[in-house]
């Protein structure tokens, strides 16, 4: 049976507003909520103002008769403290499956995870295939996070026969706003002294075509989702036309993470840069032989396009008829939460 | 008068002009910058002359040009590999082919004239297909995998390139893991063993580990263990043959004579090793002896009668490891008897 009613939760990143933008004209009734205003007006979407971190979030599911629930409300690149990120993934995650657990209408959960959760470090294989996310490794932050986050899940998809659970391990992204775009976008490059690790991309198209296809399709588990090949560091750097530059000391990283965010900005949190030390390559083979799909592009066309889209000039869409309407209730929104104060 | 008649006019004025010569700031005059871009001909038809006057002097080869334009190779290689930028492909494993070929010319020299490496039954190599080389490991750094990697691109009727396995602890080392990688290797790991083999590659493995690599001069040519007979699992699993090497004289090169634990425990390393030159001379301790090397593979051991089962067999695994080692052991011993003397 196709899904009726669909929630999509973090749909104002931009992600799940393109994913809320395709499943648009698919179904009947969808739903997306987030704690922030959207991004771009959909006619055909309601929204609501909901956070994941909320206990409200399971009424939700449950009043609104769901039957897909889409969770993109997980934080892995953020700029924000450990704290509200752990906040966000965990307890989001948690009160997500209190929504979609028995007497709800769920039948279909799919999960963004990362990349992300497998760390990087020396001692590991060369390929990370799906069974290789365990504790025993050294885990930052985030990374302890998701494993935190996909353990829950697991345990439901193990309690709940009837929901077809789908957890996506997308790579890490290139897009205009992620911090690893930002990185190595920059004009000179510091990289970790030594190392020239192999980086493993997804297109920001081929993240929404997955989950468009886990929504209508019926694979269930774990699957890891990246672009075919590798592109070197310094291969990026150079497509970026940047210059290299080996400056930070490849032991102590936190100094230099700090380093960074004092001197020049740079946010790079701990996974990112044990990323950017060792590298990370997913094995995507069960992908492909379940969805029957890969990503149409490679790690290094993910690179060429985000050097492309650099180099073209940025021209402002035309505005489409709801953006009128999407800015009106905003300052509507605004002015109401002003006479409240 | 309508059209400008001097050259510095026409040059001035047309669009062209600004294309072919864009402004510049400092420059060096013509001829010196001629002589600039001539010299390296210069150099190498000095170093000819002075090749052909020494020969016709002593009667022998003393500067050998042949040698001398391995070296130019080489760097004219670099300039054209620097040339490249970006637009170049590595494999998943990271593995740029071109760049390690460039390598290879210096390493060749090294095999030919430093270490004068004598090779046999290199033959056993498959031209195609996968494969299997387990070899005994010695010297405290991996030189023994370098001339194995060396012996079958040099000597090979098919050149191929060995993707060998490395220690983790060493792909953690800045500087060192990057050349690994990029040079072929992957980690010492079985995931990484199968997928290599299932591409069809030669893998070369030295189940002794890091055991072979930090023992004490005085134990010299003696097998150490040969890990958990992990190596030959695999090569059950994919159905690659199994090709043992007996490599003697890198034993030799750097004869550890202590092994400082606490310093390397320090460091992260598996050893920190005392010889007679390092740390004593600094740098220059760590100039391998030239030592005589002697390299020999034994006829392929098949597994392709066995069922892929056969790997969870841990009696069959461990009695064909034990084989394997006495196979590399007997070799060793025979081409030990072979070698006049270290350095002979």
């Amino acid at each position: 049976m196709p899904p009726q009613r669909i929630l999509i939760t973090g749909v104002s990143n931009p992600l799940g507003a393109a994913v809320a933008r395709r499943l648009a004209p698919q179904v009947p009734f969808l739903f997306g909520c987030d704690v922030s205003d959207p991004i771009s007006a959909l006619e055909e979407m309601d929204f609501v103002h909901a956070d994941t971190r909320l206990s409200v979030i399971g009424k939700l599911v449950r009043q609104l008769h769901i039957d897909t629930v889409v969770h993109l409300a997980v934080m892995v690149d953020s700029p924000r403290d450990e704290r509200s990120i752990h906040e966000t993934d965990v307890i989001g995650m948690m009160n997500v499956l209190v929504g979609c657990a028995a007497p709800s209408q769920v039948r279909k959960l799919v999960v963004k995870s990362s990349q992300a959760i497998y760390g990087a470090g020396p001692s590991d294989p060369s390929f990370y295939s799906e069974e290789l996310a365990n504790w025993d490794r050294y885990a930052s932050g985030v990374t302890r996070d998701l494993l935190e986050m996909e353990q829950l899940v697991s345990e439901f998809a193990l309690r709940t026969e009837a929901c077809g659970v789908t957890v996506l391990r997308l790579g890490y992204r290139v897009s205009d706003d992620t911090s690893l775009a930002k990185y190595i976008s920059l004009p000179i490059v510091p990289t970790f002294a030594g190392f020239d690790p192999r980086l493993q991309l997804l297109h920001e198209d081929d993240a929404v075509e997955v989950i468009v296809r886990s929504v209508v399709g019926d694979q269930a588990g774990v699957f890891n989702v990246a672009g075919d090949g590798v592109v070197l560091l310094s291969q990026a750097i150079g497509i970026m036309g940047g210059r290299n530059a080996p400056i930070l000391p490849p032991y102590g990283k936190w100094l230099s993470r700090m380093g960074l965010k004092m001197l020049g900005g740079i946010d790079m949190p701990a996974h990112l840069a044990d990323f950017l030390a060792y590298g990370s390559v997913m094995d995507c083979s069960r992908l492909v032989a379940q969805y029957g799909w890969k990503p149409a592009f490679s790690s290094r066309q993910a690179m060429d396009a985000l050097a492309r889209g650099r180099q073209m000039e940025q021209i402002e869409p035309p505005s489409p008829p709801q953006e009128y309407e999407l800015q009106v209730y905003l300052q509507q929104r605004r002015r109401r939460a002003r006479l409240l104060n | 008068m309508i059209a400008e008649t001097t050259r510095q006019e026409r040059r001035r004025t047309s669009k062209k002009a600004e294309i072919v010569s864009p402004p510049q700031g400092f420059r060096l005059p013509k001829p010196l910058r001629r002589l600039r871009r001539r010299a390296p001909m210069y150099a190498l038809q000095a170093i000819s002359e002075l090749s052909t006057r020494m020969r016709d002097l002593t009667g022998r080869e003393v500067i050998d040009m042949n040698r001398i334009m391995e070296v130019v190779q080489f760097m004219y290689q670099q300039r054209e590999l620097a040339r490249r930028g970006p637009n170049y492909s590595v494999d998943d494993f990271g593995f740029d082919p071109e760049w390690t070929e460039s390598f290879l010319t210096i390493f060749k020299a090294v095999y030919r004239d430093y270490w004068r490496v004598e090779t046999k039954g290199v033959e056993h190599v498959p031209a195609s297909g996968r494969a299997l080389l387990v070899a005994n490991h010695a010297g405290v750094l991996p030189w023994d995998g370098t001339m194995i990697k060396t012996a079958v691109f040099a000597e090979h009727p098919r050149p191929r390139h060995v993707r060998a396995l490395v220690a983790s602890q060493f792909m953690g080392m800045p500087a060192l893991s990057w050349f690994l990688r990029r040079t072929g290797q992957a980690v010492g790991h079985p995931d990484d063993t199968r997928r290599l083999l299932e591409r069809d590659e030669l893998v070369l493995v030295f189940p002794e580990g890091t055991r072979g690599t930090g023992k004490r001069f005085k134990d010299r040519y003696r097998l150490r263990r040969f890990g958990r007979g992990g190596f030959v699992a695999t090569a059950i699993r994919t159905q690659a043959p199994i090709i043992p090497i007996s490599v003697v004289g890198s034993e030799e090169i750097y004869p550890m004579i202590a092994d400082l634990r606490p310093v390397a425990r320090m460091f992260g390393m598996p050893y920190f090793p005392i010889t007679p030159f390092w740390p004593l001379l600094g740098p220059l301790g760590m100039i391998p002896l030239p030592s005589k090397w002697r390299i020999q593979f034994h006829a392929p051991v098949e597994v392709a009668h066995l069922a892929p089962q056969a790997a969870e067999d841990q009696h069959l695994v461990m009695a064909m490891a034990d084989s394997v080692r006495d196979v590399i052991q007997r070799g060793i011993y025979d081409n030990l008897k072979l070698r006049r003397g270290v350095f002979l």
